[in-house]
């Protein structure tokens, strides 16, 4: 008789009319640890916070531990022994490693005072169990960010948990703490604790897990051992097609370099950066999250400035101290978090279309000339087909591959000369996402150079020409368009 | 975008805008008075009620600017104050007219300047500067005057507020001319267009190559100049200057904004609706008066119409779906 | 460590740089007005604050938990009022200022409850109270003065236990209690997480809602018996006690080290901010300078005190002076 601590059977969601999980079914034993894959947007955190009763479920039902549960606030799932790791910490920066391990849950008398002596001991107790030594009355905001993971990891199991759901457990981390978060997890594991964590590294899943789940456009594609399949398999079950199919062909001809970005430095987040963009092709930036990409983009962009390093645009070099310079040089750059910083949520689809270029829809004094920014807007609705097309809608209501196309005419209407994409695709559907592939393939193809941020790695190597790897804030190697995923990896992870 | 449906549908459009919904109040509002009073429907009682809206209706379109970009300004009935203490203590110490109309409007620039430097530049939070400024302005009228009235003031002056051009007085000129203006800026000039976005998406805004930190700063800087512009106007009607002018004005200049459509959020804002809403208040106010109702109902009145508004803002934003707690 | 995290390890002090000041200050004016350490002038020192203190404690709460309370002018004098006239009805003092409290815990309520549903920020939610109680309270008294208290009630402004004024006596006791429930006690705790962090608040099952309800009533509470010293001191309760009053109040919190951004900051930073400008109020008596200066004064002092706060402190974290717009923003 085998010992399923967790059956999930025909589990749906939906958020209003986006349907995001679609009869997921699922069986995990009991001291497992289960890794959960899948694209953005495929539903992966909508799935544990179910699990873990930060959402409820539309349809299906749960079978915790033999008895079925319906969650319907987070504290229930915590009692019942379900303990989220959340990828945005829950702690109170404010308050101690104790404070907050035990938070709302300290020893206290009848009163109602925390028992300060047995907190404390209780604390030095479950980082022992962990093999961490840290001062249970340090300050939260004291600790690296390593460290403050592992605080929540000791929260989690101080409530006793019989499942751990890990969200991203390591995007923060640092080798050595990755290693300690294996360590632990091994340990839990031997002591019967069943994880469950969501991962979008590949490799670190393959090392970790004994079984892993493929999750695609809110559907379950299958439950595979891990020993039983290879990371080609699982990259297909995640990505739905044969990569040649997704993306277009790549650049027949490699114009002249048009720009250059020399000894970019900066305390803490990358250091030494070099490389050069030709006319004509698409440069992938490769790395695992936290490697440096995005803030490297953001400071050629000129959001945050550099501490050393220049910038050289067709030959000449160029003072970038603000997005407003870079946007003057031609330089774009479109972010991956298109909802806090890219759109605006409450305004209509054209008036986040010029959103970046209202400089080229005004007069001479300045006045905005109404019919042609109708008119550029109607050009980019239909060529990036957004719908729905109607000009009183508020883009928050459009689904993401929408809001995700609009960004792309935002930026596109800037007439850029180089744009940098960061996670394009990320929360868009297959097909929003194809077409996105291609805008971008024509859009080299017309003299634009485009660099591409991605953290899924067959967008990288289906889309790029070449390969920049990032590791830890350096540029590690510049691989051309056959490189493999292996290599990438390996470069990434060195 | 459908053109075909043409004029009916843009009709359509129009009217349920809150701006109309406003207009259809006061209309209400006026004809319920001008049955209970007599009086209401005179010139000279729509004229002294008019002029009245006039200083409230300056510091309004500031505050509707800087509740556009996502911010607040407490200080513009102190600004209010200390300008028209400088402006009116300058002309009583035989400065010509000219310069000390200038160095009031400045000086009320000015004040808006350093609210402006504090939040645009050093990113403080935006009440609590407002706030300072607004007990230091206030502290300051009062240490200039020692609570007495500015008084004396050259005829010329007195013009200003009091003189009248084809028999409407001139603040009446002043404000519709401004919320003409502002209106047709705020909508159709880049520079104030670019408020919208950094009101409602500041971070983006900054990203886009919109430059935040100027608007703001710009935001601030007009705001102050029309308490300025609203000190002189007062103090040449009253033909004084005293150190209490203003006080609470900035809580009326709030109301009539949100009323007029300003979210607190940022984001949204509209000058027409924000001239209705001070036009409402206004109405009122003059209700009160006329109808001989105890004044002291009107601060109660006030404030409820302040609950009433955030709770419409709110319900509104619900409805939007959107969840900015 | 440094000279500061070594200092604060030992005496869970936050604030070496307001201690060395106010010190500083002290010896200060010792010297130049002699007669400043004189019992009597401790006193006067004391009793010129002691409104403010009181109220500052539930504001340091409110503050934590990122929010903000405007009404409490309004709150203090329909107190003063409601309590007057109670007990020209003879009510009895217990009756009077029991219920005087009772309308107190209400303002308090209605500011949470709109805070909690109108989800709107809550600056304005106590704006829109503060506005409709000055109107009360000037409908209730026509502008007039409320006088007629019996002897009994002098007690509260002007009365004394153990030789110290009974308002002081009162902070002083109110101080140590809140300083040892914020600290000690689980459910006040729970202030930190709401400020610093409210999705894990959310996350842990706490009950935001009736929190919120709880430190906006507290607040309100304080405020109430703020009032009935006022009116106890002065005999008489009009509309204009406590006019301007929040300004101080914040200054005085935030002086302290809470961040008006939440989650961090505790009641010793704040009484430490009170005595700063407990102090500062006490210079005006001493130099004689003119009390119209004081709202000057009180303003830069908040200007100063913030932007030390939020624009040095910050970029003492290693977080960077530029914070990201959308916090500046209301």
């Amino acid at each position: 008789m085998i010992n399923y601590i967790l059956k999930i059977e025909g589990i749906s969601k939906r958020f209003f009319a986006n349907k995001v999980l679609d009869d997921i079914n699922l069986k995990i034993k009991k001291g497992e640890v289960h890794a959960v894959v899948g694209e953005n947007g495929a539903g992966k955190s909508t799935l544990m916070k179910i699990i873990g009763g930060i959402y409820t479920s539309s349809e299906g039902k749960i079978i915790f531990d033999g008895c079925e549960v319906k969650f319907t606030r987070p504290q229930e799932a915590i009692n019942s022994g379900i303990s989220i790791v959340h990828q945005e910490l829950s702690l109170a920066p404010k308050l101690n490693v104790a404070q907050n391990i035990f938070s709302h849950r300290e020893p206290v008398n009848k009163l109602g005072f925390i028992k300060w002596t047995e907190l404390r001991y209780k604390t030095k107790q479950i980082l022992k169990h962990i093999g961490i030594d840290i001062d249970p009355s340090t300050l939260v905001a004291d600790l690296s960010v390593g460290m403050q993971q592992i605080v929540e990891i000791a929260k989690a199991l101080s409530q006793n948990a019989k499942i751990i759901i890990f969200d991203e457990p390591t995007s923060a981390l640092s080798g050595k703490e990755v290693n300690l978060l294996y360590r632990v997890i091994n340990d839990l594991k031997s002591k019967g604790v069943t994880i469950i964590f969501i991962s979008h590294k590949l490799t670190e899943v393959f090392k970790i897990s004994d079984k892993m789940s493929v999750l695609r456009d809110g559907k379950l594609i299958g439950t595979r051992k891990t020993k039983e399949t290879s990371i080609e398999e699982i990259i297909k079950m995640m990505v739905g097609r044969d990569l040649g199919n997704l993306y277009p062909d790549k650049s027949s001809h490699i114009g002249e370099k048009i720009f250059s970005v020399k000894g970019f430095s900066r305390k803490a987040e990358f250091e030494g950066i070099e490389f050069d963009l030709y006319k004509g092709e698409i440069l992938g930036f490769a790395g695992l999250v936290g490697s440096g990409r995005t803030e490297v983009a953001r400071s050629i962009f000129g959001a945050e400035k550099p501490e050393f390093g220049e910038v050289i645009l067709e030959g000449k070099k160029v003072e970038i101290n603000s997005p407003r310079d870079a946007i003057k040089n031609g330089i774009c750059y479109l972010t991956e978090d298109r909802k806090s910083w890219g759109l605006f949520l409450e305004k209509t689809v054209w008036q986040n279309i010029i959103a970046a270029s209202i400089s080229k829809f005004v007069n001479k004094r300045g006045f905005l000339k109404n019919g042609k920014i109708k008119e550029r807007a109607k050009h980019f609705i239909d060529y990036l087909n957004i719908k729905p097309a109607d000009d009183k809608v508020l883009i928050l209501n459009l689904s993401g591959g929408n809001q995700q196309r609009t960004l792309l005419a935002q930026w596109l209407s800037a007439e850029p000369k180089i744009l940098i994409v960061d996670e394009p695709t990320r929360g868009v559907d297959v097909g929003a996402k194809a077409e996105i592939h291609k805008h971008l393939r024509k859009l080299v193809e017309s003299g634009v150079g485009v660099i591409i941020i991605s953290s899924e790695l067959p967008e990288i190597i289906g889309l790029s020409d070449r390969i920049a790897v990032f590791n830890e804030g350096k540029i590690t190697g510049i691989l051309e368009k056959d490189a493999t995923q292996e290599e990438i990896m390996k470069y990434a992870t060195l | 975008m459908n053109s075909s449906s043409g004029y009916l549908s843009r009709l359509k459009e129009i009217l349920g805008t809150r701006e109309i919904g406003l207009l259809l109040v006061i209309f209400v509002a006026s004809i319920l008075l001008s049955i209970f009073s007599e009086n209401f429907l005179t010139f000279s009682n729509l004229t002294s009620v008019a002029i009245g809206m006039n200083y409230d209706v300056l510091l309004a379109l500031g505050m509707t600017l800087v509740l556009l970009l996502g911010g607040i300004d407490l200080s513009v009935g102190s600004i209010l104050g200390l300008t028209g203490i400088i402006t009116t203590m300058l002309l009583q110490a035989g400065v010509s007219i000219l310069f000390a109309v200038i160095l009031g409007l400045l000086s009320g620039t000015f004040l808006g300047f350093i609210n402006g430097i504090f939040i645009a530049k050093f990113r403080i939070n935006p009440f609590i500067v407002t706030l300072g400024m607004m007990a230091i302005a206030r502290g300051l009228s009062v240490v200039l005057t020692l609570g007495y009235f500015v008084s004396k003031l050259p005829e010329g002056y007195l013009i200003i507020g009091q003189g009248k051009f084809l028999g409407i007085p001139n603040p009446i000129y002043v404000m519709i001319l401004f919320v003409i203006l502002f209106d047709y800026l705020l909508r159709k000039w880049g520079p104030l267009y670019k408020a919208f976005y950094i009101g409602t998406n500041p971070d983006a805004a900054e990203l886009s190559g919109i430059n935040v930190s100027l608007i703001l700063l710009a935001g601030y800087v007009i705001t102050g100049f029309l308490s300025g512009l609203a000190a002189i106007f007062m103090t040449s009607r009253l033909a004084m200057g005293y150190a209490q002018f203003g006080v609470g004005a900035e809580l009326k200049a709030i109301c009539a904004a949100i009323i007029g459509g300003a979210s607190m959020g940022g984001g949204e804002g509209s000058i027409i609706g924000t001239f209705l809403g001070v036009m409402l208040l206004a109405i009122i106010n003059n209700g009160f008066v006329l109808l001989n109702l105890s004044i002291y109902w009107q601060g109660v009145v006030n404030g409820l119409i302040l609950v009433i508004a955030i709770t419409v803002d709110a319900i509104r934003r619900a409805r939007k779906g959107e969840s900015r707690a | 460590m440094s000279l500061n995290e070594k200092f604060r390890t030992i005496t869970k002090v936050n604030n070496l740089g307001l201690l060395t000041t106010i010190v500083l200050i002290i010896i200060g004016m010792a010297i130049f007005f002699p007669r400043f350490l004189l019992p009597i002038n401790i006193e006067i020192l004391g009793m010129g604050f002691v409104q403010e203190a009181i109220m500052a404690l539930g504001m340091t709460l409110i503050i934590i938990s990122a929010g903000i309370d405007l009404s409490i002018a309004g709150t203090m004098a329909f107190s003063a009022i409601m309590v007057g006239i109670f007990l020209n009805n003879n009510f009895g003092i217990a009756v009077s200022i029991l219920l005087a409290l009772l309308l107190s815990t209400l303002v308090g309520f209605v500011n949470a409850q709109m805070i909690n549903h109108l989800k709107v920020h809550p600056f304005i939610c106590t704006l829109a109270t503060l506005t409709t109680l000055k109107g009360i309270n000037l409908v209730i008294t026509k502008g007039e003065t409320v006088a007629g208290f019996p002897p009994a009630f002098y007690f509260f402004g002007q009365g004394r236990v153990f030789g110290i004024p009974f308002p002081i006596f009162l902070f002083a006791v109110m101080a140590i209690v809140f300083t040892y429930l914020l600290k000690n006690h689980k459910y006040f705790q729970q202030v930190y997480f709401i400020g610093g962090n409210i999705d894990s608040a959310r996350y842990s099952g706490i009950n935001i809602d009736r929190f919120i309800i709880f430190i906006y009533v507290l607040n309100s509470i304080l405020a109430g018996i703020a009032g009935i010293i006022t009116a106890s001191q002065y005999i008489s309760a009009n509309t204009g006690f406590g006019i301007g009053i929040e300004l101080r109040v914040i200054t005085a919190v935030i002086i302290g080290g809470v961040s008006l951004s939440g989650g961090k900051g505790n009641i010793g930073g704040t009484i430490l901010g009170i005595l700063f400008l407990a102090i500062i109020n006490n210079l005006f008596v001493h130099t004689g300078a003119p009390t119209y200066w004081q709202e000057v004064v009180y303003g830069s002092m908040l200007l100063i005190a913030v932007f030390l706060e939020e624009y040095i402190g910050v970029k003492r974290e290693g977080t960077g002076a530029l914070k990201r717009w959308r916090e500046v923003m209301l």
